[in-house]
């Protein structure tokens, strides 16, 4: 996590504030609607890509931008990020709030995503399902299986309420976002659809067969013993599974030694 | 000359081909997979009335171009629907399976059966090792080791511990042991130089299937061969199993006309998304240990794919046509190759049941009385 430092970027839009560390190939992670956190999954995944955590507008307490409202106004933003930060077209991994910024990205913006990791994404989830509780502690028991893994950085905890007003403000309180269903055909990215076995937030039944369904090219794998918050739940199969899949592509399916 | 009737069990009701592997099983309707199971459980137990000497079935896995996951299932079930006819389970995939599991399926099926069990202990096609998440790499050396342990498991008298590269038993005494003794004959696959050599290391039988040069399976054969007499075992030629892709009619016409039609299933639709993940296999691992022998077999599948009827025919890959025809078709692959045994796979694709059941008539009343002799 020491390796990680923080770097600002000027766009068109406003500044953008992120962290960079690891090694190899570029890979943006966009965070979830609980804000940009380094799990261990990211630091795992750091020891072969350079991991880019921008935080997007408005979260952290940082500055929104005034042009930018919307889920795929965001996805512009990454997008921008992408060109400016990184310089070229890179793999995207996104978690819950992050997913539903990185398909729009994938939709609008073809040429920057190479691949997609998406855990659990949001934006998915049937109206009819139950709603999500309120109250903080049962929010907990239900994005963490593993208690004991969840993050204990009295920053995160301390920046959550806001994150989660702002997350709210760009979604709208919206769980479908129909738009972005009807053009999940326009992605062209190979995709990688990762879903806790515990989780009810975006439950594979519902969410997972809406995005295996739309994307053509994915492949949808269950995380077990995760909840949602996969990455905490679970950081050594996360990052197991996704480090496969963004060094062999297709071929990740195929058994190596290194893996085994 | 022995005759095996082997089935697929295929999925006949796809109207499209899949596009991704494994193919979807959205459209898997389970009341018509019991008319198929039902149908095709029928046809091989009617192979015994039809006088075949085995009747095969083998193992696949996500795929719509065979049902049966375990074909010790299947075996199960003809060694209570049949009384003579060899059970050929041709067979289990044996790297991706647990050896000792194997070891006892087998033992029941030749113990319920009164001793007709034949034991294929196969490695498979590449995509299976993408179904099962085994590295696809270690496929020879676990081929390797699990048959040893499967032989053990058969004939130790005592119960026995097995510490090995893959595999690790503390303690192994399996019930039932098999009927037959020292242990049921076992064939191995032999499509190419690589498993040609080890099947003769291993004494066994060997099988080839999807021939699509005879020279090429002629040299499979003498590698078999000479593999097995450095191991001090002098193959017969019923223990060269040649399986063919076969459609008997009441006329050549008639018989062209359904193989290529089940073909075109098989390979368009059928097999279509398969071919993805065995391009992967063999691009990705060391499924072959020589990367020529990949090659050849990817091209060999192409090679097949691409042949009308008249040219599969002229290469020895199909037998297809009347009675008299497919005679001649047998004699002729028979003074090539050598083999003592055909195994026939005449439920191709989607040709229709009772295309297949006169198939087995028209062998059973007019080709076998001839094709014995050869």
């Amino acid at each position: 996590m020491s390796d990680f430092v923080e770097q600002t970027v000027e766009l068109s839009t406003g500044q953008v504030q992120y962290l960079i560390g690891g090694t190899g190939p570029a890979l943006l992670h966009l965070h979830s609607a609980s804000g940009p956190r380094l799990s261990p999954a990211i630091e795992r995944l750091a020891t072969k890509h350079t991991i880019y955590v921008p935080t997007l507008p408005g979260f952290n307490g940082t500055t929104m931008h005034a042009q930018i409202g919307t889920m795929d106004g965001l996805a512009g933003v990454a997008a921008e990020f992408i060109r400016k930060a990184i310089g070229k077209g890179c793999d995207v991994m996104a978690e819950s709030f992050g997913g539903w910024v990185a398909l729009w990205l994938a939709v609008k913006h073809p040429d920057l995503v190479e691949q997609l990791v998406l855990e659990a994404a949001a934006g998915m989830r049937s109206r009819d399902l139950a709603p999500l509780p309120t109250d903080p502690a049962d929010s907990e028991r239900l994005f963490h299986a593993v208690p004991e893994r969840a993050p204990r950085n009295p920053r995160y905890a301390e920046a959550l309420p806001g994150n989660i007003r702002v997350a709210m403000s760009y979604t709208g309180g919206q769980s479908l976002d129909d738009a972005l269903v009807a053009s999940l055909q326009r992605i062209r990215a190979r995709t990688l659809l990762l879903f806790g076995t515990k989780d009810e937030v975006a439950p594979a039944g519902d969410v997972g067969r809406r995005l295996k369904a739309g994307i053509a090219n994915s492949h949808l794998s269950y995380i077990y013993g995760a909840a949602h918050a996969l990455e905490f739940d679970q950081p050594d199969r996360v990052a197991r599974l996704v480090g496969a899949f963004l060094e062999r592509g297709e071929a990740f399916v195929v058994r190596t030694a290194e893996v085994a | 000359m022995k005759f095996s009737y082997f089935h697929l069990m295929p999925w006949t009701e796809l109207d499209e081909a899949p596009q991704q592997w494994p193919a979807s099983n959205k459209t898997f309707d389970p009341a018509r997979g019991k008319e198929l199971y039902d149908s095709y459980i029928d046809t091989m137990a009617f192979a015994e009335q039809c006088g075949f000497d085995w009747v095969g079935c083998n193992e696949h896995h996500f795929s719509p171009y065979g049902l049966m996951a375990n074909c010790n299932l299947i075996g199960s079930v003809l060694s209570q629907r049949t009384k003579s006819i060899k059970l050929a389970m041709l067979g289990n995939l044996i790297p991706l399976l647990n050896p000792i599991r194997v070891a006892e399926e087998y033992a029941m099926i030749d113990v319920m059966s009164g001793g007709r069990l034949v034991a294929g202990l196969i490695r498979g096609v590449p995509h299976e090792y993408i179904a099962y998440n085994v590295i696809p790499g270690e496929s020879r050396e676990r081929l390797r080791e699990a048959t040893a342990l499967i032989i053990k498991a058969w004939t130790e008298p005592e119960p026995f511990g097995w510490e090995g590269e893959f595999y690790q038993y503390p303690s192994v005494s399996i019930w039932p042991k098999p009927m037959q003794r020292p242990h049921p004959k076992i064939l191995m696959s032999a499509s190419n130089e690589e498993s040609a050599e080890f099947a003769g290391q291993h004494k066994a039988m060997m099988g080839m299937t999807l021939i699509a040069d005879l020279k090429i399976a002629q040299r499979c054969i003498n590698v078999y061969r000479q593999s097995a007499e450095g191991h001090g075992f002098e193959p017969r030629p019923e223990d060269i199993l040649i399986g063919q892709n076969t459609c008997i009619a009441d006329s050549d016409e008639e018989a062209k006309e359904h193989l290529s039609r089940g073909l075109s299933y098989f390979h368009k639709v059928l097999m279509h998304s398969i071919r993805d993940a065995m391009r992967l296999v063999v691009q990705k691992s060391r499924f072959f240990a020589q990367e020529q022998y990949g090659e050849r077999f990817v091209n060999r599948l192409a090679t097949l794919n691409a042949r009308n009827i008249d040219e599969m025919i002229e290469a020895g890959s199909v037998l297809c046509g009347s009675p008299k025809t497919v005679i001649k078709q047998m004699k002729r692959i028979r003074g090539e190759l050598g083999n003592g045994r055909f195994n026939l796979n005449m439920k191709i694709g989607n040709i229709p049941d009772k295309v297949v059941r006169r198939g087995m008539e028209l062998f059973r009343d007019k080709v076998l009385p001839e094709a014995a002799s050869l």
